[in-house]
């Protein structure tokens, strides 16, 4: 885990380009850079929030809830103030990443991520949000099979932890998501988040039955679909056999003919995730490889926070 | 039938195949992508994939009309349209086939007559601004209006010539050679196949052909009353048919006024009808048939010289030559006279035999030139050789005889041959055997035919024989080299000796050498013109290609046809128009869904 200096203070990492951003140092380094910079943004103290116990006062900024603002103060001086509360630290968030062949492709290698190390790093980032808010956090990865579980924990170097697992995290074979949601069931005792890393690339009818068991225990769900913007288009050779490197089905065509209807078949498969989420109360985020982490680390922060 | 201006370029079609080509080789295996999307992709093709491969060949073909429509174009191709009222300026040939044949009568009707109405509806159609040609039996392009060449269809009767329908559509194109207006043949005929002559035109042409069967027909094609003269104890008459009719019809046979001998034959088949003697002079044999649909060729004629035997004088020291007068004289073929010597130079006609002694040869040549005679008795050849098979002496062999030398300017008047050289000649009256009629000499006084030679040398040879020539209309015969007129009825032709002489009319015609007749020429129809059998369509287009045929009712509506052309380049155009337009809409439809 070892880096260079992070150029925190100086940018907002968690708005750069993820692929710039990664080249700047080790997964720890930049992970912390991106934290800073993303709260940074939110003008809050990571051990603070707005939770019940009182902390202190601060002026308002725009885009502060106004349910926050101290009007006796506004009436007493004609100044502008926002309650400021201790947070909760009893939040156990477990985080799901898919480790499948397929998370480890990337349309433009070089000068893009793949899935998997956009996934990584937004993991990284999420956990180290999560456990400064003192929210006990697990990770758990799979294949087509479990292959770690991270149980939930908001312990001193425990992010350290989940560093060493995300780093040594390899693209696996198959997909198989329902075995390792149902874990979380176990690694979750009471009611908790549950963040959902995937390219989706998989059986969505199992996989939304498990999310809607977990929702059904009254788990905060979201899901972060990966995808790399190559896969949201269809372009290459005039024709091309595509190959699936999960099952290495293929299929011969040419992309010019079908890149229309094939974007309509993403958007619309698009569309029937986050129409099955939301109906089930499940949240749901498409996420391109090549979108700065800050935006997404804001959707599922406040997913934790209804939570 | 759909016509080409440009066949060659049809070779082009093989460019319509080109998109398929394309498709074929683009159909070569695709470099490998890997994408984990499959599944989508497999999504979406599962719900387009009708739509997409049904415009992709929908492409394809449009593609492959386009070329097709193209090439097409540019061959040019045309179908002649009928019955188009008006048409633009052209050159018109009517070939109208009147050769004896054309007398023949088909359902009441004529055939001619037939023939001739059509011809008047083809004219009918025709404009002033039109050319028009009539091209008939005779080989004459007559050109005129419709009116004149009205008029020359209403004089027009069945000619005694016969018609080559290949010859007469080679003339009529080399008529329209040098038109610049649209050319155009219309042959008007009864398509007898015997008449049917292969001809390369590339003018269009169209064939009019008669409606219903043709009738079985049977006609005299040859009417032989052999050599002659005839003695006055008469002679035999040989009658052959011709004809498509297999049946067995009368032959009637008949000399002047005569009551005639009658005999069955058939077509293809002769009969030989012996005929009485009659007077000294010549009469006019005839031939005749029961009349049927063709009236010209049942009935022939032809002269006939009867003369009574001749009156000869001979030497019984003659040991042969002698003793075949006297069987002769026996048999009534020859008299006792001093019309004919036989063996000896007489003062009249004479048949001389080389001396037995050489030293009278030379006598006998100053006597033959006193005579007039343009040859002469030369060396003695010793030197077997044969004479060459002919109709007076056949093939004998001759151990010796005397070279016989011409004195004129040629060798006229060689009647047979010994070794190439000349054996008997005539001249002046005077008949010269190369050899002596003994068995030393020649082997002839010992064979059978050794009387009759000896007959025919006497009774004709030496009397003069005459020329009996056979003819058919329009083809030349050699006139004998004494002849200075050819009569037919009041009708005379002045001629030259030796020439070729063309009759143009049926019938017994006398050969003459200013008053003495010696000889006849009897001109019959052609017969082949008696084979009325039709030519099929199909050998019809054989024969002359890119022929359209019609029904010779149909002859006027087609007239002037080959310039009202259906020309489908415009429409195969504004098809690959069309197509073209489809092909940009369907591959701009694919790139904008693209």
């Amino acid at each position: 885990m070892n880096g260079t200096a992070a150029p925190a203070g100086r940018a907002r990492l968690d708005l750069l380009d993820p692929l710039e951003v990664s080249r700047l140092g080790g997964l720890e380094v930049v992970t912390e850079g991106v934290v800073e910079g993303f709260l940074t943004g939110l003008h809050r103290s990571p051990r603070r929030g707005f939770s019940v116990e009182f902390a202190e006062h601060r002026m308002y900024q725009p885009g502060d809830e106004l349910r926050y603002v101290d009007w006796k103060i506004l009436g007493r001086n004609d100044r502008l103030y926002v309650k400021q509360f201790e947070e909760e630290t009893n939040l156990r968030a477990a985080v799901v990443c898919d480790a499948s062949q397929s998370m480890g492709w990337s349309g433009a290698p070089g000068s893009r991520l793949t899935k998997l190390d956009y996934a990584r790093r937004l993991i990284a980032a999420l956990s180290l949000v999560l456990l400064r808010q003192r929210d006990a956090t697990g990770l758990i990865t799979f294949d087509d099979t479990v292959r770690s579980v991270t149980p939930p924990s908001a312990r001193t170097g425990h992010w350290h932890q989940l560093l060493n697992v995300l780093a040594s995290l390899e693209p696996g074979s198959g997909t198989a998501a329902e075995p390792a949601l149902r874990r979380v069931v176990a690694a979750l005792r009471r009611r908790g988040l549950v963040v959902f890393v995937s390219d989706l690339l998989l059986e969505r009818e199992l996989a939304l039955k498990a999310l809607r068991f977990l929702r059904h225990r009254g788990h905060h769900v979201l899901v972060l679909h990966i995808m790399d913007p190559a896969e949201a288009t269809l372009s290459g050779p005039a024709e091309a056999r595509f190959e699936d490197p999960e099952s290495h089905a293929a299929v011969v065509l040419r992309p010019r003919d079908w890149a229309s209807a094939y974007e309509a078949t993403v958007e619309g498969v698009v569309s029937a995730w986050r129409l099955a989420c939301r109906r089930n109360g499940i949240g749901y985020h498409r996420v391109f490889t090549d979108a700065p982490f800050g935006p997404v680390l804001r959707t599922a922060l406040a997913v934790s926070r209804r939570g | 039938m759909i016509l080409f201006l440009h066949p060659w370029l049809l070779a082009g079609l093989a460019a319509a195949g080109i998109p398929i080509l394309l498709h074929l080789v683009a159909r070569r295996e695709p470099p490998t992508v890997v994408f984990p999307a499959v599944r989508y992709l497999v999504t979406t093709t599962q719900e387009h994939q009708r739509r997409l491969k049904l415009q992709h060949w929908l492409l394809l073909l449009v593609r492959t009309l386009f070329i097709a429509a193209l090439v097409m174009a540019g061959a040019g191709p045309t179908m002649p349209l009928t019955g188009v009222p008006g048409h633009p300026p052209g050159a018109l040939v009517v070939v109208l086939d009147n050769s004896p044949s054309s007398a023949v009568v088909s359902g009441g009707t004529p055939r001619l007559a037939q023939l001739r109405s059509a011809a008047r509806a083809v004219l009918a159609r025709s404009t002033p601004t039109d050319a028009l040609w009539l091209i008939t039996a005779d080989g004459v392009p007559r050109r005129g209006d419709a009116a004149t060449l009205g008029e020359a269809l209403d004089s027009l009767r069945p000619a005694a010539l016969r018609m080559d329908l290949g010859a007469s559509l080679a003339l009529a194109a080399q008529v329209l050679a040098p038109e610049t207006r649209p050319p155009e043949i219309m042959l008007l005929s009864d398509l007898q196949a015997s008449a049917a002559g292969e001809a390369s035109i590339t003018v269009p042409l169209v064939v009019a052909r008669p409606a219903g069967d043709t009738p079985a027909n049977v006609g005299i094609a040859g009417l032989s009353t052999g050599a002659q003269p005839w003695s006055t104890d008469g002679g035999r008459v040989v009658v052959t048919l011709a004809g498509d009719s297999g049946r067995a019809v009368p032959v009637t046979v008949r000399l002047g006024t005569r009551p005639g001998r009658q005999a069955l034959a058939s077509a293809g088949g002769g009969v030989t009808i012996p005929v009485p003697g009659a007077a000294p002079g010549w009469w006019i044999a005839t031939a005749a048939l029961d009349a049927d649909e063709l009236r010209l060729d049942d009935e022939r004629s032809a002269w006939l010289r009867v003369a009574p035997v001749a009156a000869v004088v001979w030497s019984p020291s003659d040991r042969y030559l002698g003793a075949a007068c006297e069987v002769l004289a026996a048999n009534r073929r020859i008299t006792r006279g001093t019309e004919v010597t036989a063996g000896a130079l007489g003062t009249g006609a004479s048949v001389v035999m080389p001396p037995a002694d050489p030293a009278e040869l030379g006598a006998l040549n100053r006597a033959l030139a006193r005579r007039g005679v343009s040859w002469r008795y030369g060396a003695l050849s010793m030197t077997a050789t044969t004479t060459d098979s002919g109709s007076l002496a056949g093939r004998r062999t001759v151990r010796q005889r005397y070279v016989l030398e011409s004195t004129g300017s040629g060798r006229t008047g060689v009647l047979a041959t010994a070794g190439g050289s000349p054996w008997i000649v005539r001249s002046a009256g005077v008949v010269m055997l190369g050899s002596r009629l003994d068995p030393s000499w020649t082997e002839l006084p010992l064979t059978a035919d050794f009387v009759p030679f000896v007959d025919r040398l006497l009774n004709r040879v030496a009397r003069g024989e005459l020329a009996i020539l056979d003819g058919v209309p329009g083809e030349p015969v050699a006139l004998p080299d004494l002849a200075t007129e050819v009569r037919l009825g009041d009708r005379s032709w002045s001629v030259e000796g030796g020439d070729l002489f063309r009759p143009t009319e049926l019938g017994a015609h006398l050969l003459l050498a200013e008053r003495d007749t010696i000889g006849a020429l009897n001109v019959g129809v052609d017969p082949r013109e008696s084979r009325l059998a039709r030519l099929p369509d199909d050998r019809i287009r054989r024969l002359w290609r890119g022929a359209r045929i019609v029904d010779l009712d149909k002859a006027g509506p087609a007239a002037f046809s080959s310039q009202a052309a259906a020309d489908f380049r415009g429409p195969l155009l504004w098809t690959a128009l069309v197509l073209g337009l489809i092909e940009v809409a369907l591959a701009s439809a694919r790139r904008w869904r693209a």
